[in-house]
C-alpha cells in the first residue's frame, strides 16, 4: 500500500509541507488529491484507504473535495469525481472490500467496479468468475497500487475468453 | 398609477446595492440614479432621467435596469417575498416577535447587505443581479447560475422576459445535474454509535440514485451530506464548539460508497435507506436549491441545526406542502426526523437494510453448525490452519465457502475495530481470502436481518411521566420529564439494543405526610452501553451518570444529594425465554450531600443485573449494588432495585419500579408518554 499511495502521489509536491499545504488549500492540483493526502499523513500505515476515507468524511477535506460547486480539484469537478479519476479512486478507498469480493466471486463493489470499468451487466458474471480464479496475481497488482489493480484487471479481461469477445469502453 | 413609499424605497436601496458592486459601466449607472433625481427635481430629473436613457444605450439594447425595475414592483405587488418558496429558498426563520432572520451565515450568500434579515430587500437586489454577469457567491458564478433556484422560481413567478436579460448559460450546474441523471432520492440513516458522542443519535443524508443503477452498483451513487468542517486535530474543545456552533457547517456530494466504507465498515453501524418517492420535476427543484447550497454555510449546533435538521430544508424546497423544520424547535434528532418523513403521506417507498459487519457476522453465526462453529474459532485464533484443516476439506465444498467467509467477515471487522493490530488482521485475512478464492465458487445469497428495528417504530424522543407510589411511610405523586432519549427498560423497538442515552431529566414529587413537594431526582446524562460479549466479540460495558437523587441517611430523611458514577464492565446475553442479558461493572462513585460528614463521600464498588423480555412487550430489569466510601463520610452502601416496563403502544408505555437502600425503600408505579 505504501508504494500504492507513491504510485498515487505522483508528481506531487514533497511530502514534508504537504500535510500544512492539504489543510489551508484541499484544492491539490495534478494528480488526485487523495494520493497526497495519504502521502502526506499515513506514509507509515499499511492500510490507507480507510485513512483516507476518514479524513474525507470528517474534515475540511469533505467540503473542499465534494463541496458542492467547489470549483475544480484534483479528484473533483464541482464535487462530483473526474470521469478519469472514477475507476481508480474506487479501487483505492475500497481495495479491502474488492480484495474479499474478488475471493468471494461475489459483491456490490466489484460489480460496482465491474460497471465502472464499462464491463456490460450481463458479463458481470462472469468478471466475478475471472476475477476469483486470478485473485492472487490480481491482489499481487493490487498491493502495489490501485491503478495496477484496475490495469490488471483490464489486461485479465482481455485474456478471457468470454469477456474479452465484449467491446467496452 | 401613484407609487406607494414601499416601492420607491425598493428602487432606491437596490440602485445604491449596485453601486457598492462596483457597476464597471458608468453610464449604467447613472442611468440607475436617475430615478432618485426625479423624486428631488420632479421636471429637471424627468429631462435628465429621459436622455440618460438614451445615452444608455437606447439605441443599442432595451434597458435593462427598466426591466429590472419593473420586476421588483411586479414582484412587490405580488408579495413575493412573503411567500413560502422564497422563505425556504434563503432559509429564513420567523424571529420570536417580528421579522425574519436567515439561518444561513456566509455573506456571499445573499445579494443585498440586508439579505439576512429583509427578505423583501434580498428579492429586489437578487432580480437585479440577475441583470449582471458579476460572478458572485463563494461558487463564483453569475447569479443567475449561482442561485439557479431563486432564477427559476422567480422566473417562473414574474413570467419573465429572457430576452431582456442578459444571456447566461450555466453550463457548470447543467453538466452537475446531467452527471447525477437522478431517478429517485432516497433518505439514509446510519443507525446509532454509542463509541462516539457526535453519533451517539445517528445521523441522516440524502442519495441520489441514478437512473440505470441497480441494487449491486447502488454504492456508485452520489450523497448530499450536511456536516460540520471540523479542522484535522480536534481537541477537547470540539464537543462544546460542535454544540454550540463553533463550527461551519457545508453541504458535499461524498459518493454513497465512501459512506458506506465509513458507516458499516468502520464504524459497524447499520444503515436504513428510505426511497422517497418525489417526482422528477421535485428531484429537480431539490438539486437547483443543492447547487446554491454550494454557496451557503451555516453554523453548526449539534443539538438543533445539524445535519438531519438543514436536510428537512432540502426536503422543504423539493416539495413546499412538507412542513418538515418547523417541527424542530430546540433540537432535531436523526431518528425523529425519520419518523418524521415516514409519517408523511406517500413520501416513503422502498425501505432497504444494509447490515452492518457486526450485525452480518451474529447473523451469519446462527446459520454454522456447532463444528463449523468450532472450526471458525480455531481458524480466527490461527488462520495458518485454513490451509491444511482435514476438517474443513470435509466439508462440503459450499460450506467450506461459507466457513471461510465468517472467518474473514470477522478479520475485518476486528481489524477496523483495534486500529493497532490493523496490519496484522489485513495479514490473516489475505491468508483466509487465498484458500477462499480457491474454491471456486461464488458466495450464497443469504437474507440478514437486523437486530434493531427500523427507526420509525420507535418511540418518540421526549418522555413525561405521571405517576405515584410509597416511600417509607409515606405517599407521594410524581412528574417527570425527561427530554432524551432512551433508557434499558424503554420500549426497545428502533434503538440499539443495550445502548442507554438519557440527557436532562427532572422528577418532581409531592409527600403527603411530609406536605413537601421538591425535586427528587434530576439527571444531567446517564449513559450506559451493553455490549454482550460471546467467543467472537469482547467489547467491554461501561456507563457514565451525572445527576441527583433524593436519600435518606443519616438523621436526614429526604436529603438532595448529587452523584457522579463511572464504570467498566462486561455483559453476556442467552435466549433461554426471549432474550435476557446479564451485566456486571467495577465502578467509581462520588456524591455530595448535607446528609454526608464532611458533605460528601467517594468510593467504588460493583453493580450486577440482568435484563430479560418477559414477553415481547413486557420486560424487567434487576440489578444490585455494592459501594464502599474511603474518602469524606466513610461508610458503604448496599442497594438494589427491580424495575418491570408493559408497553401498550408506540409512544405508551407502563412502568412498576420498585428501590430498596437501607432503611429506605421506595415504589413508584407511572404512566409513560413519549412525545
Amino acid at each position: 500500500m505504501l508504494r500504492q499511495v507513491m504510485v498515487l502521489a505522483g508528481a506531487l509536491v514533497v511530502a514534508t509541507n504537504a500535510g500544512l499545504a492539504f489543510a489551508a488549500n484541499p484544492d491539490t492540483g495534478p494528480g488526485c488529491g487523495l494520493g497526497k493526502l495519504a502521502w502526506a499523513d499515513f506514509k507509515n500505515q499499511k492500510n490507507i484507504g480507510p485513512q483516507v476515507l476518514m479524513a474525507t468524511t470528517n474534515g475540511t477535506f469533505a467540503s473542499g473535495t465534494f463541496g458542492i460547486s467547489s470549483g475544480t480539484s484534483g479528484c473533483t469537478n464541482d464535487g462530483q469525481v473526474w470521469a478519469d479519476q472514477k475507476v481508480t479512486m474506487f479501487a483505492l478507498l475500497n481495495f479491502e472490500n474488492l480484495t474479499q469480493e474478488m475471493a468471494q466471486g461475489k459483491g456490490e463493489h466489484l460489480v460496482s467496479l465491474a460497471s465502472l470499468m464499462g464491463v456490460p451487466e450481463d458479463q458481470h458474471g462472469a468478471f466475478l468468475a475471472m476475477a476469483q480464479e486470478r485473485y492472487t496475481s490480481l491482489m499481487q497488482a493490487g498491493e502495489n497500487s490501485s491503478s495496477a489493480l484496475v490495469k490488471a484487471l483490464n489486461d485479465a479481461i482481455a485474456k478471457n475468453p468470454v469477456l474479452a469477445q465484449v467491446s467496452y469502453r | 398609477m401613484t407609487p406607494s413609499p414601499k416601492i420607491l424605497s425598493s428602487r432606491k436601496s437596490p440602485t445604491a446595492d449596485d453601486l457598492r458592486k462596483g457597476f464597471s459601466r458608468e453610464a449604467e449607472a447613472l442611468c440607475l440614479f436617475s430615478p432618485s433625481q426625479y423624486i428631488v427635481k420632479l421636471f429637471v430629473a424627468t429631462l435628465v432621467w429621459y436622455l440618460s436613457f438614451v445615452a444608455c444605450g437606447g439605441a443599442q439594447e432595451p434597458p435593462k435596469n427598466s426591466y429590472a425595475d419593473e420586476l421588483i414592483i411586479q414582484a412587490s405587488h405580488l408579495k413575493l417575498s412573503e411567500e413560502r418558496e422564497w422563505r425556504l429558498l434563503l432559509h429564513y426563520r420567523a424571529n420570536l416577535f417580528e421579522g425574519y432572520t436567515s439561518e444561513q451565515d456566509e455573506p456571499g450568500f445573499f445579494m443585498s447587505p440586508e439579505g439576512k434579515t429583509d427578505p423583501a430587500a434580498e428579492l429586489a437586489a437578487t432580480l437585479r443581479q440577475f441583470f449582471s454577469t458579476e460572478l458572485v457567491g463563494r461558487s463564483k458564478q453569475p447569479a443567475q447560475c449561482a442561485f439557479v433556484a431563486r432564477y427559476h422560481w422567480l422566473k417562473d413567478r414574474l413570467s419573465f422576459d429572457d430576452t431582456k436579460l442578459p444571456p447566461v448559460q450555466c453550463e457548470r450546474f447543467d453538466r452537475w445535474f446531467a452527471e447525477f441523471d437522478t431517478e429517485a432520492i432516497s433518505l439514509i440513516f446510519p443507525s446509532a454509535f454509542m463509541n462516539n458522542p457526535a453519533s451517539m443519535f445517528g445521523h441522516t443524508f440524502l442519495r441520489l440514485d441514478q437512473r440505470g443503477q441497480t441494487e449491486q452498483t447502488r454504492i456508485l451513487a452520489y450523497t448530499i451530506n450536511f456536516a460540520a468542517d471540523v479542522p484535522q486535530g480536534r481537541n477537547l474543545d470540539f464537543a462544546i464548539r460542535g454544540i454550540f456552533g463553533g463550527y461551519r457547517g457545508y453541504f458535499s456530494t461524498v459518493p454513497y460508497y465512501i459512506k458506506v466504507l465509513e458507516y458499516r465498515d468502520i464504524e459497524n453501524r447499520d444503515i436504513w435507506e428510505y426511497r422517497l418517492t418525489f417526482t422528477q420535476d421535485q428531484i429537480r427543484r431539490l438539486l437547483m436549491h443543492a447547487w446554491e447550497m454550494g454557496n451557503a454555510s451555516f453554523d453548526y449546533f449539534f443539538f438543533k441545526e445539524n445535519c438531519s435538521y438543514h436536510l428537512l430544508a432540502l426536503l422543504e424546497y423539493a416539495d413546499p406542502a412538507l412542513h418538515l423544520t418547523d417541527q424542530f424547535l430546540f433540537w432535531t434528532v436523526p431518528a425523529d426526523t425519520v419518523r418524521l418523513i415516514t409519517k408523511q403521506p406517500g413520501l416513503v417507498g422502498d425501505i432497504a437494510y444494509r447490515p452492518s459487519r457486526g450485525t452480518l457476522i451474529r447473523r451469519k453465526r446462527e446459520y454454522l453448525s456447532p463444528p463449523e462453529q468450532a472450526l471458525v474459532r480455531r481458524f480466527v485464533g490461527d488462520v495458518s490452519l485454513v490451509r491444511s484443516s482435514e476438517e474443513l476439506r470435509s466439508l462440503p465444498v459450499n460450506r467450506q465457502a461459507f466457513v471461510l467467509d465468517v472467518v474473514s467477515d470477522y478479520l475485518r471487522y476486528k481489524g477496523e475495530s483495534d486500529k493497532s493490530e490493523q496490519s496484522p488482521y489485513r495479514e490473516q485475512n489475505r491468508t483466509v481470502l487465498a484458500a477462499r478464492s480457491s474454491l471456486r465458487i461464488p458466495s450464497e445469497d443469504l437474507v440478514i436481518r437486523p437486530f434493531a428495528k427500523q427507526p420509525e417504530i420507535g418511540h418518540s424522543t421526549s418522555r413525561a411521566s405521571l405517576g405515584g407510589g410509597w416511600r417509607n411511610d409515606d405517599t407521594f405523586e410524581e412528574l417527570t420529564v425527561r427530554v432524551g432519549y432512551h433508557d434499558l427498560l424503554d420500549p426497545e423497538p428502533g434503538y440499539t439494543p443495550g445502548a442507554q442515552i438519557e440527557i436532562g431529566s427532572v422528577s418532581l414529587r409531592h409527600y403527603n405526610r411530609a406536605d413537601q413537594t421538591r425535586v427528587e431526582r434530576a439527571t444531567v446524562l446517564n449513559i450506559l452501553s451493553l455490549s454482550p460479549i460471546d467467543s467472537l466479540f469482547m467489547a467491554p460495558s461501561w456507563k457514565v451518570n451525572l445527576g441527583m437523587q433524593t436519600i435518606r441517611y443519616g438523621g436526614c430523611q429526604l436529603c438532595s444529594n448529587w452523584n457522579f458514577n463511572t464504570g467498566v464492565g462486561a455483559s453476556a446475553e442467552t435466549n433461554l425465554l426471549r432474550r435476557e442479558v446479564y451485566f456486571a461493572f467495577a465502578e467509581a462513585d462520588a456524591n455530595y450531600s448535607q446528609a454526608f460528614d464532611e458533605s460528601h463521600r467517594i468510593g467504588g464498588g460493583g453493580t450486577a443485573g440482568m435484563l430479560a423480555d418477559l414477553t415481547e412487550r413486557w420486560r424487567i430489569l434487576l440489578s444490585t449494588s455494592y459501594l464502599r466510601y474511603a474518602l469524606g463520610d466513610k461508610s458503604d452502601d448496599f442497594r438494589w432495585s427491580v424495575g418491570q416496563r408493559y408497553t401498550l403502544a408506540q409512544n405508551w408505555a407502563l412502568r412498576l419500579e420498585y428501590n430498596h437502600r437501607d432503611h429506605d425503600n421506595d415504589v413508584l408505579f407511572t404512566v409513560q408518554a413519549f412525545f
